[in-house]
């Protein structure tokens, strides 16, 4: 963390709400990926990452600052937005909104559209995944997170963790290699 | 020496993200053209992954989310100062509360044993230092003491709450006693260093916050929509969290 960083950090947590927007504008992007890989819906995604920060916000007074921000803010982040997906019905929310996908159905597929079935393909294993599988595969994968974080992340042991990204993995797969070389 | 046999994909996973168990593994999987053909192909579909990106947002998103949560942020520290200066003057009226007079006495056993202290009259004799009383008690336990009362008092009176069908049925300093003990314990929670515990009671605070100003104002619809949130969120959450404080082997 730069010096510059940690200072924001404190100033926030002793309740400075503009050093706390300097930690939002710098965040937001990068939460608001997260969340939506993990619910795969645009307006819930922007609920998460708006009730992210301010669990932040709340609880910036108990942040270490010998651990990571960012994976602190991961960690409410997740968090958020398995609340959510346990309230509302995942499959309901990972149907795509993208005409693109309905005007296409039964069509000829042109070589370009190899992209749009393996993005489809993608999303649809991603729906059929654990919210904890789905949430281990995502913060190891796009986000780069090591097994050792993710299990403080998901407050799981690091075998858990790594069967999650495992299974998770397998499930991909088995989706997606049917298009292995399209 | 590395047992090519016993390479599973899951060890290939685990290579592909540069978290292998095993040094010698890398090595092993490239001197064997089977072991890189596996993970040749698992590489290719987990790059096909990649394919799963967010829409994008503009780089004005960042002030977008700040527009929207600033005002929460400002009515929360509003809302909790008001509410704050109500509880005490709630709790210091001749009359006090149930849940506003169990407050301020745990409260006050609570810093007495975080590191206050205190001398009985007549204790020291002239001339010495007094002595500390708090050496006997553990603050981690009174800690996880008086927050489990509060979540037991909180218990009993969400259960009311739930149950009851009129809005205005439920005394109107109930909800801002609560909401006054439930701050000060998140805040001795937090200088303990009991992240777990401060996190739950921050996250039921807003609930709390709305429901004290509920309770002065009253409105049909909005009393049944939060009846339903602390009857399908809150209730459950409290006692699970009371039940674990109340395991000393598992505290939080």
């Amino acid at each position: 963390m730069s010096e510059e960083e940690q200072k924001t950090i404190q100033a926030a947590a002793a309740g400075d709400r503009m050093a706390f927007r300097e930690l939002v504008l710098e965040h937001s992007q990068a939460m608001f990926r997260l969340a939506w890989r993990l619910c795969g819906d645009e307006g819930m995604a922007e609920d998460i990452v708006q009730e992210a920060f301010i669990k932040a916000w709340r609880g910036m007074d108990g942040f270490r600052m010998d651990a990571s921000f960012r994976s602190w803010l991961h960690r409410i982040t997740v968090n958020t937005g398995m609340d959510y997906l346990r309230k509302q019905s995942r499959r309901d929310q990972f149907e795509s909104e993208d005409p693109g996908f309905e005007t296409l159905e039964g069509a000829q597929w042109p070589s370009h559209d190899a992209q749009i079935d393996i993005r489809r393909e993608t999303e649809a294993a991603m729906r059929d995944l654990s919210d904890t599988e789905r949430a281990a595969l995502l913060l190891r994968h796009f986000e780069g997170h090591s097994i050792k974080e993710i299990a403080q992340i998901l407050e799981l042991t690091s075998d858990a963790c790594k069967q999650a990204v495992f299974r998770a993995v397998r499930k991909m797969r088995a989706a997606l290699q049917p298009l292995a070389g399209v | 020496m590395t047992d090519l046999i016993s390479i599973s994909d899951d060890d290939l996973v685990l290579l592909y993200y540069g978290e292998q168990d095993d040094p010698q593994l890398a090595a092993a999987v490239a001197r064997s053209d089977l072991l890189t053909a596996r993970f040749e192909a698992l590489s290719a579909e987990l790059r096909m992954a990649d394919a799963y990106q967010p829409p994008e947002r503009d780089k004005g998103y960042g002030e977008s989310v700040w527009r929207s949560i600033a005002p929460r942020l400002e009515r929360e520290e509003q809302g909790f100062v008001q509410k704050l200066a109500q509880g005490w003057r709630a709790v210091s009226r001749p009359r006090f509360s149930f849940a506003g007079m169990a407050s301020v006495v745990l409260v006050a056993l609570l810093a007495f044993a975080l590191g206050q202290v205190a001398t009985r009259p007549g204790a020291t004799p002239p001339g010495q230092t007094p002595v500390a009383t708090s050496a006997s008690i553990d603050p981690e336990r009174l800690l996880a003491a008086t927050v489990g009362r509060h979540l037991e008092q909180l218990d009993q009176v969400l259960t009311e709450f739930v149950n009851t069908s009129e809005p205005g049925a439920m005394p109107s300093d109930w909800a801002t006693d609560m909401l006054v003990a439930n701050r000060l314990y998140r805040q001795s929670a937090t200088a303990r260093g009991d992240r777990k515990l401060a996190g739950f009671l921050a996250d039921i605070e807003p609930l709390l916050i709305e429901m004290a100003y509920e309770a002065q104002v009253g409105s049909g619809t909005t009393f049944e929509r939060m009846q339903d949130e602390v009857r399908n969120k809150l209730l459950f959450r409290v006692r699970v969290m009371n039940t674990r404080l109340n395991q000393p082997q598992i505290r939080t």
